[in-house]
């Protein structure tokens, strides 16, 4: 459920990378700050140890004004991958309004892929978030990689799930916002009935897209 | 939100300490060489600021501004500078905030984790004691169910060897019998013929009794009479001969340790055993002096025996059995040898089986030679066996000698 200040008029999305070790969650967002041009951008703020490795969370915070005067917040965290911080996982997940969950195509991470995704599977059951309704893009990421699985056997494995696949090698910065861009419009119908964005805020889903990722609405 | 979380907004007032505001005022101060101060989202100065005259620039923290610089400097420049130097203070403020309150928040999660892991681990751990204690108990049970029946399976192991000698005995102490009876009938007979004398010796008639002794063969008579009681004597020594044996077999007239010499236990045992091998094979016994030895003599005479009865069950005719005792490596040796049918080889590595038995139903319990062996091992012995079908069969017992 997103985060509604009546008196500052401001809707604050709360939206989560989530995926294994090294999966690529913090170069989604690196690529994104470069990319997109929202009205309203933030800094990245990182939190990682010396290895790169991120230890609590990155957050890049984008935004933009609605026609109504609504200030459109997203404030788009990653999650540390390795198994140990799981405690930290379960804390970002919390309160959640959307997740990418970022999977690494080579062939030999897709049990950690598995695991990973139980764990998120898991944690969304702990922080009591509904799995069924919860918007969620799993974007296979890597695809410039040798080694990878072909895009028909991520269908074949994938095509049973509820929730879209994306591609992308978030390095190049492919795939990175079309991700986004995915993400975006589930979390506009799953807000659209509560926050009455269309009526009240005159922002459509094209529109609450379009401000997001590339310019200020007209 | 609740303002523990560690991604609620935060506000300038949460993100200057009073202590590090002071010191960002003096240098702020000295920056910006006029009156300033900071206004919080609402254009409301901070606690203890005082408001001042001038243009206000936003400090913006992600997005939208969390509070506002005023100054009377008229200097943008400085002004900007001031902005872009607070601003850093405030994003790694927010920062620094928002890793602690995660990790408190993560530290509580796995803590959380851990006490459901303890819990569970704790109930699975009370849950397997519980069982233990009941498995501990069920095993007792059961040991002393299996310990009953065991005992039960000896003793009737016990009693049909006794029953097998019994036969034997009887047959053997019935012999000595008859023939004292049949000599006492004998007896009474010469008594009443010596009762005719008495009128006679009574009368002092010397010439009547000459002639009457003499007609009558009393000579002869009383030579019989002699011959016949010798020989009821020793058939009475033989009863309690064998009386003997069996009571020193059985070791009714004895009970559990005691410190005996086993050449003794080996002979009454032969003896008695000689019953049932009498007329088919013969006992030989070859016997060294032993050291006395503490055990118990009952038991170790029930495994000779009923080794001593497998060996004469496997001999048909003129057979041979050799027992032999002697010292050897600080352990007594005991042999017993046979030359009859031997034991097949597919039927050896099972002879000391419990209930394995070649007989006929009704012939034996299939216990002799599992209950001979577990009485050498109580003894802290080994028994061996080596056979060869129709050449014969030698066990050999070892005991050890204590140091």
């Amino acid at each position: 459920m997103a985060e509604y200040d009546e008196i500052a008029g401001k809707l604050t999305f709360k939206l989560v990378y989530y995926g294994p070790a090294l999966s690529g969650k913090t170069t989604n967002l690196m690529r994104l700050h470069d990319l997109v041009a929202a009205e309203l951008k933030g800094e990245l703020m990182t939190l990682e140890t010396q290895n790169d490795r991120t230890l609590f969370f990155d957050l890049l915070p984008l935004g933009f004004r609605a026609p109504s005067g609504l200030l459109v917040k997203f404030k788009l965290f990653t999650v540390p991958g390795q198994v140990a911080h799981d405690g930290t996982r379960k804390a970002v997940l919390s309160r959640a309004d959307g997740v990418v969950f970022v999977a690494d195509s080579q062939r030999s991470q897709s049990a950690n892929n598995g695991e990973s995704f139980q764990n998120l599977m898991d944690n969304l059951q702990r922080v009591g978030l509904d799995m069924e309704r919860l918007p969620l893009v799993v974007q296979f990421n890597k695809r410039d990689l040798p080694n990878i699985l072909s895009e028909q056997e991520v269908h074949e494995r994938w095509g049973g799930a509820p929730w879209p696949v994306t591609f992308a090698s978030a390095v190049a910065g492919a795939g990175v916002v079309e991700t986004f861009d995915m993400l975006l419009r589930a979390v506009y119908r799953h807000a659209e009935n509560d926050y009455a964005l269309a009526a009240r805020h005159q922002l459509s889903e094209q529109d609450f897209v379009a401000a997001a990722i590339m310019a200020p609405v007209k | 939100m609740s303002e523990e979380c560690f991604d609620h907004d935060f506000s300038l007032d949460d993100l200057l300490p009073q202590a590090e505001r002071d010191r960002l005022r003096s240098a702020l101060a000295v920056l910006l060489g006029a009156p300033f101060c900071l206004l919080d989202t609402q254009g409301i100065p901070l606690p203890c600021e005082t408001e001042v005259a001038g243009e206000r620039v936003p400090l913006v923290l992600e997005l939208e501004p969390v509070g506002y610089l005023k100054c009377s400097c008229g200097d943008a420049n400085r002004q900007r500078a001031a902005k872009v130097l607070v601003e850093m203070l405030l994003r790694n403020a927010a920062r620094y905030r928002m890793a602690s309150r995660l990790h408190v928040e993560s530290v509580r999660a796995d803590y959380e984790a851990l006490q459901i892991k303890h819990s569970a681990l704790q109930q699975s751990e009370a849950r397997f004691r519980a069982l233990s204690a009941t498995l501990e108990q069920r095993v007792n049970e059961q040991v002393k169910t299996i310990e009953g029946t065991q005992r039960q399976l000896y003793q009737a192991e016990k009693m049909a060897s006794v029953g097998q000698l019994a036969a034997g005995v009887a047959h053997e102490i019935n012999n000595p019998i008859g023939f004292i009876r049949s000599n006492l009938n004998s007896a009474r007979g010469y008594v009443q013929q010596l009762a005719e004398l008495e009128p006679i010796i009574k009368a002092r008639d010397a010439n009547q009794l000459a002639d009457v002794w003499q007609k009558k063969q009393f000579d002869g008579l009383l030579e019989d009479f002699s011959d016949l009681l010798q020989e009821s004597i020793s058939g009475a020594d033989r009863v309690a001969r064998i009386v003997a044996d069996l009571k020193s077999f059985s070791s009714v007239d004895r009970g559990g340790v005691e410190n005996a010499d086993l050449n003794d236990c080996i002979r009454s045992v032969c003896n008695v055993a000689s019953v049932h091998a009498a007329g088919h094979a013969r006992i030989e016994l070859e016997l060294e002096a032993l050291p006395k030895l503490n055990c118990n003599a009952g038991h170790i005479n029930q495994a000779l025996m009923n080794i001593l009865l497998n060996a004469i069950k496997a001999i048909k005719e003129n057979g041979r059995i050799v027992v032999r005792s002697k010292v050897a490596n600080r352990e007594i040796v005991i042999s017993i040898s046979d030359n009859g049918a031997g034991i097949p080889s597919d039927v050896l590595p099972r002879i000391f089986d419990p209930f394995f038995t070649t007989h006929d139903v009704g012939q034996g319990t299939g216990l002799g030679l599992s209950v001979c062996r577990d009485i050498i091992i109580a003894h802290g012995g080994r028994i061996e066996v080596e056979s060869e079908s129709g050449q014969g069969t030698t066990f050999v017992i070892y005991l050890p000698i204590p140091a």
